[in-house]
């Protein structure tokens, strides 16, 4: 082997003697290389069942057999459990498995035993043991009832009274929770619904828990945390009574069990899933009450502010009305004096107006009164003379004159036939110089 | 803890109707007042707007108050295990 250690003249025995091997080399040196040996061997994955299964602080051990053969193996207990989240289920004594990983030797020491494993670095549950497998149909079969909707068309109240906490009494999710709803600002009520969350039994205490926040009733929202523990122990969390539970529950549930990668059916079916205890904390609480509180001061004050210049509007504006009759009244004076001044111009106009006229008029009527002045002074007396004229020529004097007599009756009324003459026997004959008294004869 | 450990909250009867008449969330009360003040600092509402604004705005402020200081004292723990004990034994009486 010429990765073995060269031999030490120094301090080593002499050796065999006739013996053809090379040495004596020191076992420790011998152990490290063959640990180096080992260790190049290529990589493989072997199957087999799982016998004898211990579990260490910080290490694994089991051996995987099959009729042929067995081999030790080893694995890290943190990779261990990470194998059995991946795998969807705990690996025990007789699972058939697959691991894969490769060869590798533990030298010892003076005070500890050396010994050979399989270094364990990947595994799947093969046959009927197939968790993984077996959860996703379960997934499957909830999402098509429905099963996974119900809790998230609750509503969830932003700043609930009383929150419900499903975990660990001894966990850090408690602390966790504790400390970042004080973070919020929030000092409500807690509940403290206390159940084991450390393993795969952990469900049927897990509903019962829940059964009991929602039966005591003023639970608004419920955690249900896992804080520290295994990563295993995510598989109670797969429960199908614990999802059917959650479903059925008129409270909503937020979820903070698993891990970025690893999925539980919880988180499928809880109203929110949250990556840790602090953010189940801050969905369960949306109001910072810290800034809510300084968010709603302000907010006063911004609306006090608002009324009071409102206020301010409003007081101007009805001012500014209390005003309005003497401005009105002013404004009708002056409208009123400007008609009275208008009247007063168009009266002076219509005096000036009628006075024209008048004056016209009265020319008129003056050059009239000339016109009749004229008349009376010049043609009137020849017109008088004319008519005094054709007076006289039917002047009964003027027809005596020419030898005519007139007769009348003792009164003076002219008898103008025989027979008035015979009635009255006193007559009067007028001649143009005189009258003579007459008297008829004939009866 | 009194006789009536989990009474309904306060929260979910003593909510101011909205306009609509429907009782409200603290979230629906400080969106309205959001909204409320950003409407008043728009400065388009009338002077009977504002002060209809306003008065709301205060009953919804006055409402999240409460809503705050219902969680705002001191923190109470409770163990539901003692709880429900606890019932039983009263309703066993």
């Amino acid at each position: 082997m010429s990765a073995l250690p060269s031999s030490s003249a120094q301090e080593r025995p002499s050796g065999i003697p006739d013996s053809a091997a090379p040495g004596p080399f020191a076992v420790g040196e011998y152990a490290a290389a063959l640990r180096l040996k080992l260790r190049s061997f290529q990589r493989v994955q072997l199957v087999g069942e799982i016998v004898n299964l211990r579990l260490a602080r910080a290490r694994v051990y089991f051996e995987l057999r099959d009729a042929g053969g067995a081999l030790p193996c080893a694995a890290w207990r943190e990779d261990w459990e990470a194998m059995a989240v991946r795998a969807g289920s705990e690996p025990a004594d007789g699972m058939q498995v697959v691991v894969a990983g490769g060869c590798d030797y533990y030298p010892g020491s003076a005070s500890a035993s050396p010994g050979f494993s399989f270094a364990v670095s990947d595994l799947r549950l093969a046959g009927a043991g197939d968790l993984l497998a077996r959860i996703e149909r379960l997934r499957k079969l909830l999402d098509a009832e429905g099963i996974l909707d119900r809790q998230k068309a609750l509503r969830r109240p932003t700043l609930p009274r009383t929150i419900g906490v499903v975990t660990g009494e001894s966990g850090k999710a408690r602390d966790d929770i504790r400390a970042a709803l004080g973070r919020r600002g929030w000092a409500g009520r807690l509940v403290w619904g206390f159940a084991p969350v450390q393993d795969r039994h952990a469900a049927p205490a897990i509903v019962a828990a829940l059964g009991d926040l929602a039966a005591v009733g003023g639970v608004e929202v419920v955690i249900v945390a896992r804080g520290g523990g295994s990563l295993a122990d995510l598989l109670c969390f797969c429960d199908e009574t614990l999802c059917r539970t959650v479903a059925l529950l008129k409270v909503p549930v937020i979820a903070s069990v698993g891990h970025h990668t690893d999925r539980t059916l919880l988180d499928d079916v809880a109203a929110v899933s949250c990556s840790t205890p602090t953010h189940a904390a801050e969905a369960a609480v949306a109001v910072d009450c810290v800034a809510a509180r300084a968010a709603l001061t302000a907010a006063a004050g911004r609306l006090s502010t608002q009324g009071r210049r409102a206020l301010l509007t409003r007081a101007r504006a009805l001012t500014a009305l209390s005003r309005a009759p003497a401005a009105q009244l002013a404004r009708q004076r002056a409208g009123l004096h400007q008609q009275v001044r208008e009247m007063r111009a168009a009266a002076r106009r219509r005096v000036q107006e009628e006075r024209s006229r008048a004056g016209r008029h009265a020319l008129v009527l003056s050059r009239k009164v000339e016109s009749t002045r004229h008349d009376a002074r010049v043609r009137r007396p020849a017109d008088l003379e004319r008519l005094a004229l054709a007076l006289a020529a039917h002047d009964p004097q003027r027809t005596l004159e020419r030898g005519y007599a007139l007769v009348e009756d003792g009164s003076g009324e002219a008898v103008v036939s025989a027979a008035q003459a015979r009635a009255r026997r006193e007559l009067n004959v007028r001649f143009a110089d005189g009258s003579v008294a007459a008297r008829t004869r004939e009866p | 803890m009194s006789g009536e450990p989990f009474g309904k909250g306060e929260g979910e009867s003593g909510a101011p109707a909205q306009p609509g008449g429907a009782p409200q969330t603290y979230e629906q009360a400080a969106a309205r007042v959001e909204a409320i003040i950003r409407r008043l600092d728009s400065g388009e509402a009338s002077l009977d707007e504002t002060l209809g604004l306003v008065r709301e705005g205060k009953a919804l402020i006055e409402f999240c108050a409460a809503e705050l200081q219902a969680v705002g004292g001191a923190l109470e723990e409770l163990r539901l295990d003692e709880l429900v004990e606890r019932l039983e034994r009263e309703s066993a009486r």
